[in-house]
């Protein structure tokens, strides 16, 4: 269950299992699928898509809602912003 | 100017090793392919032995782990999907006895001088 104030996902894109880089490289190709304003929900495993979607985000300019673990799955939400 | 945006991020990687070294073969790939998703615009510079690893009879036959996991070709087409651009020049050709013929599509040929001015005009050159 997302918490109240996250906002649902337009769009969930399920990467659990895939490695470096490739959680990277589907969403870049999944947000630019979304309207500005819509949110994807990330699903990964890979242990370092943390930092990497914080850079991502930073780089590209769309807004990383949240990022949370629940057991080995990394949840993150981004909204498309341009 | 190759660059195709001088506003964008540019980085230029560099890969100088080939076919006999395939553990490095893959890397740059990756990490181009995380930058062009970064919305950076991406080249790879294929010298010394790096122009075979884009032989077209080569590419399907061997992976960074060997047998196990994905071919090279699975590394390109993931990068010049997200429109990362694959450069050689004619002399690394010549020393790999190869020709463009030989390449997958899509290899675009530079010269030094050309190497020179993205690399001084990128906002990173990182080689391997």
């Amino acid at each position: 269950m997302p918490e109240p104030s996250v906002p649902a996902a337009d769009q969930v894109l399920d990467c659990t299992g895939l490695a470096c880089p490739l959680p990277v490289v589907k969403t870049a190709q999944a947000i630019k699928g979304l309207a500005p304003g819509q949110v994807l929900e990330l699903l990964a495993t890979d242990a370092g898509v943390e930092p990497d979607m914080r850079a991502w985000s930073s780089r590209t300019g769309n807004e990383l809602l949240s990022i949370t673990k629940l057991g080995d799955v990394f949840h993150i939400l981004i909204r498309r912003v341009r | 100017m190759m660059w195709a945006d001088d506003s964008e991020t540019k980085v230029l990687y560099v890969q100088t090793h080939g076919v006999d070294d395939p553990g490095r073969s893959a890397t740059p790939f990756f990490l181009a392919a995380s930058a062009a998703a970064m919305e950076f615009e991406v080249m790879i510079y294929f010298t010394m032995y790096g122009p075979s690893l884009l032989r077209r009879d080569v590419v399907d036959k061997i992976g960074p782990k060997g047998d196990q996991g994905q071919p090279l070709s699975y590394f390109i087409e993931q990068a010049t999907a997200l429109g990362v651009r694959l450069l050689v020049c004619q002399a690394s050709l010549d020393l790999n006895d190869l020709a463009m013929d030989d390449l997958i599509d899509g290899v675009e040929m530079i010269g030094g001088a050309t190497f020179n001015d993205l690399a001084v005009s990128a906002d990173a050159v990182i080689s391997f």
